[in-house]
């Protein structure tokens, strides 16, 4: 993992077309919301794409946009904004999602990144604090300490 | 002594204390290896390494080399193991998001459609 993103795949046993399709299409079905609100403190919805835009719909049918489709390539190659809670407008990340064929099916990539461009411009690298610069600055570290843990006779 | 959240990302808010805890990830280093390593003077660099004391992202160490006594400063682990939990957090959101779709993918999706 380099300082600006995350990576997680899993291997999925469908062909890339279905995997895309189920990926995006029926997001609603298995994106599960969790915590106290990923992108509205105190609420949570489903996630759905609709027209070069995916939205998270609460309870009362109100959308919010975590981001716009930036590279829709089925059954390929995703790439989408994504904002949420604690994000100062104008400020994003990106995520993309690969579909790789597998012998057992398709593994599916999702890497998430962009935190460094997002640290840049947050008044947070100025002294204040905000939940956005937090979650970089977790991720730049985490980096250094999964290298800390293995060597240099330093182990946390 | 403080070590919460605030005070660690407070503290390293400040590219200079970045550069001192990146060269502490090494190895403990005395105040004026530091100094030098960052083109800093002792008082600047001294000034930074307190920052850094009372937040609790470093303590001072004395060790005994040949005659002379040594402080050198060093890393606290506690503070790096909450910003550890940030990137935790991303990484477990993605991996549990992913594992509900490869589940609906393999199972839950079988014969609702076909």
């Amino acid at each position: 993992m380099n300082t600006d993103c995350v990576t997680v795949s899993t291997v999925v046993a469908v062909d890339p077309s279905s995997a895309f399709t189920i990926f995006t299409s029926e997001i609603a079905l298995w994106w599960k919301p969790k915590g106290p609100g990923l992108f509205r403190r105190g609420r949570n919805g489903t996630l759905k794409f609709d027209s070069g835009r995916l939205l998270e719909i609460d309870g009362q049918g109100e959308p919010f946009e975590i981001g716009r489709v930036l590279a829709w390539e089925p059954p390929r190659r995703l790439v989408v904004e994504w904002r949420q809670e604690g994000f100062a407008p104008g400020e994003r990340t990106e995520v993309e999602v690969r579909f790789e064929a597998e012998p057992a099916g398709t593994r599916v990539t999702v890497q998430h990144r962009g935190w460094d461009a997002l640290a840049t411009n947050h008044p947070a690298r100025h002294g204040t604090t905000g939940n956005a610069f937090t979650t970089m600055i977790g991720l730049r570290w985490a980096d250094a300490l999964t290298a800390l843990r293995g060597g240099a006779g330093f182990s946390l | 002594m403080a070590t919460s959240l605030d005070n660690t990302l407070a503290a390293l808010a400040e590219p200079a204390r970045r550069g001192v805890v990146d060269l502490l990830r090494v190895r403990p280093r005395p105040a004026g290896e530091l100094a030098s390593a960052l083109h800093m003077s002792a008082p600047a660099m001294s000034r930074h390494l307190r920052v850094l004391r009372l937040n609790g992202l470093v303590e001072e160490e004395h060790t005994q080399r040949a005659d002379a006594r040594l402080r050198v400063y060093r890393l606290r682990q506690q503070p790096f193991l909450q910003l550890r939990n940030w990137a935790a957090e991303v990484e477990t959101l993605w991996s549990g998001q992913l594992a509900n779709f490869k589940q609906y993918a393999e199972g839950g999706r079988k014969g609702k459609r076909q």
